[in-house]
């Protein structure tokens, strides 16, 4: 079974699923409904500080997987989009140049229309080199932010004056980590929704055609450079979102959420995950933190634990953790 | 002036002599190694380790024959295996690996910057045209030298050297003509992360030691590999010059958009030619 056969196979109850948006929406809404019972049933902060980055940071991971899922290659550079949302806003409020909702617009639309100009140069370059690419132009940002340190502050970050509301909601209400986590996962679960209707809709489907074979899609009379476009444009605005969270959440950027190891570290959590799945990097990612919470004396030593678990992952599960778990869920249906 | 162009060709050089082994690896492999950075800055802790015992000579020396033997093994154990898989299974492999060397030289040498001295018997510098540069500096250009020169003659003349480029402009062909990859792939690969290694060592003296200067020269090294033409031995040692030149200038020049330079140099590269300044195909 080649990884497409895989991809397609994993794709199937997603397909069924679409048949019915009634279903779609009252699934995202349960999820939503679940993760208000469950903020409101858990008491410890220190849980839901963890619980809020890990859901921020799935976001992140589910617009990487998305892009690997969709176009089948791997992206070491996705912090560029995510850093570049958290600094649009960090720089808009600083020189109080437009209200903050203009600047949470304006941190959506950069990186998209980054990703989208980008996309046009880059994605017409297969496979691995597309990776060292994205790795390039990932980190020039990231040199381009510690270098400018009139503007960025370099490595000592900025914080972000953000105003008392944020869309007529008080700003502390978004740096709460209980009130944060509804928030984070009810636009995960928005988020993890619509990409599945896109990967059923006929251009989820031409894009996973470009993907098994390219040539042949343009045989067929599909142009094939555009749909591949977009997709990447796509996991950037995703990949924004989570950006946008994070400062919100935390009023303060560095040039860490620019940094090579940021989008290595979402690209890890999408593999352990499944990024087959639209859900598997999310999944991924929340392991990838309790993990690393769990890890604790020897966090030391973590980057060594994640890049053997990369590797065993790769070599073992290709499926990721995420796809074991959905054959054991249908094998299980399929008994019952 | 002439100062400017010997840093560059210094820079250059060494970007040289790492981006080649990638080139060679890819070359018969079709594969790029992530963790070949980390080739370059185990090859210069372990220089620096035993240039502090036995001299500088056999730190060079030790260098690359460790790294050389961690090819060896790194072709066996992980590249032969996985030949069959999707290229991006190598990648995502060794970009593991990375993460476990980086973390492994944090262990064994600390987080702190770390500085070799320059060998004695180089710590001059020498007249030319009556500016004065550093002795050790025109080392590195010399090795440099040698090893473009050496590497293209053994590319010409020997057996494997012929497999290699059959297999980088061709490797189906090249399989069909009953060439088999796995017998010559151990040395090749050895012979990168040889390269790896010594380019670690000889630029220990210039650079700061620290784990993360792996993945620092890994990035520039792609940025001369995707330049040069992916696979394409001739445009890596162009791509090298060409950057080291532009490195240097713009840090003279233009010292805050320095490190910008190589990756617009290679964006606009990109949108000229996809396939980079020598390659007809990736």
């Amino acid at each position: 079974m080649t990884a497409g056969d895989a991809a397609l196979e994993e794709a199937a109850p997603v397909r069924a699923r679409r048949a019915s948006p009634v279903v779609a929406a009252a699934l995202a809404a349960a999820a939503i409904v679940l993760g208000g019972v469950f903020a409101g049933a858990v008491q410890s902060t220190l849980l839901m500080t963890l619980l809020t980055q890990a859901i921020i940071t799935a976001i992140l991971a589910t617009g990487v997987g998305f892009l690997i899922r969709q176009n089948g290659v791997v992206s070491f550079g996705h912090a560029a989009f995510y850093g570049m949302a958290c600094y649009t806003i960090a720089l808009a409020m600083r020189h109080g140049v437009m209200p903050i909702e203009a600047a949470i617009l304006l941190a959506l639309v950069l990186p998209t229309a980054l990703a989208f100009a980008l996309g046009l140069v880059i994605v017409r370059i297969p496979g691995v080199a597309f990776s060292m690419l994205t790795l390039a132009v990932g980190q020039a940002l990231y040199e381009f932010a510690t270098k400018a340190r009139h503007a960025t502050g370099g490595d000592d970050g900025l914080t972000v004056n953000l105003p008392a509301r944020v869309f007529g909601v008080s700003t502390s209400l978004f740096q709460d980590p209980h009130a944060m986590f509804v928030v984070s996962w009810a636009v995960l679960a928005l988020v993890v929704l619509a990409l599945a209707a896109v990967a059923a809709s006929p251009f989820g489907r031409l894009t996973a055609a470009i993907r098994e074979n390219e040539e042949r899609a343009r045989f067929i009379g599909y142009a094939t450079v555009l749909p591949r476009v977009l997709v990447l444009t796509l996991s950037a605005f995703v990949v924004a979102i989570a950006g946008v969270l994070f400062t919100l959440y935390n009023a303060f950027v560095s040039p860490d959420v620019l940094h090579w190891s940021l989008s290595g570290s979402a690209l890890i959590m999408a593999i352990i995950g499944g990024p087959r799945l639209i859900w598997g990097p999310a999944f991924g990612a929340i392991i990838f933190f309790f993990a690393k919470d769990m890890a604790g004396d020897v966090t030391e030593h973590w980057q060594a634990i994640i890049g053997v678990i990369l590797i065993v992952v790769m070599l073992l599960l290709p499926v990721g953790l995420g796809g074991a778990l959905a054959r054991l869920w249908r094998r299980g249906a399929g008994h019952g | 002036m002439l100062v400017q162009v010997l840093n560059g060709l210094v820079y250059g050089g060494l970007l040289y002599i790492v981006s080649v082994g990638l080139v060679l690896i890819f070359g018969l492999r079709r594969i790029v190694n992530f963790a070949h950075g980390s080739l370059f800055m185990i090859g210069a802790y372990v220089g620096f380790s035993v240039a502090a015992m036995g001299g500088f000579w056999g730190a060079v020396l030790v260098a690359a024959l460790v790294l050389a033997l961690a090819g060896a093994l790194l072709d066996v154990t992980v590249l032969r295996p996985l030949q069959r898989e999707d290229p991006i299974v190598t990648v995502l492999v060794t970009f593991g690996l990375l993460l476990v060397l980086e973390n492994f030289a944090q262990f064994v040498w600390g987080k702190d910057f770390l500085k070799m001295p320059v060998p004695a018997m180089l710590s001059g510098s020498v007249s030319i045209f009556g500016e004065s540069f550093p002795a050790y500096r025109l080392l590195v250009i010399a090795v440099a030298a040698a090893v473009a020169l050496g590497l293209s003659v053994w590319l010409r003349v020997s057996r494997i050297g012929l497999y290699v480029r059959a297999s980088s402009a061709d490797p189906l062909t090249t399989a069909m003509q009953g060439v088999n990859t796995d017998r010559v792939s151990v040395v090749v690969v050895a012979l990168g992360a040889g390269l790896a290694g010594l380019s670690g060592t000889i630029s220990a003296p210039l650079l700061a030691l620290s784990p993360s200067m792996g993945s620092y020269i890994l990035i520039e090294s792609f940025i001369v590999v995707v330049v040069g033409g992916l696979g394409s031995f001739v445009g890596a040692f162009v791509a090298a010059m060409v950057i080291g030149q532009v490195h240097n200038f713009g840090l003279v020049y233009v010292p805050w958009a320095a490190t910008m330079i190589p990756f617009l140099l290679m964006v606009a590269v990109l949108i000229w030619r996809p396939t980079g300044i020598a390659g007809s195909h990736v």
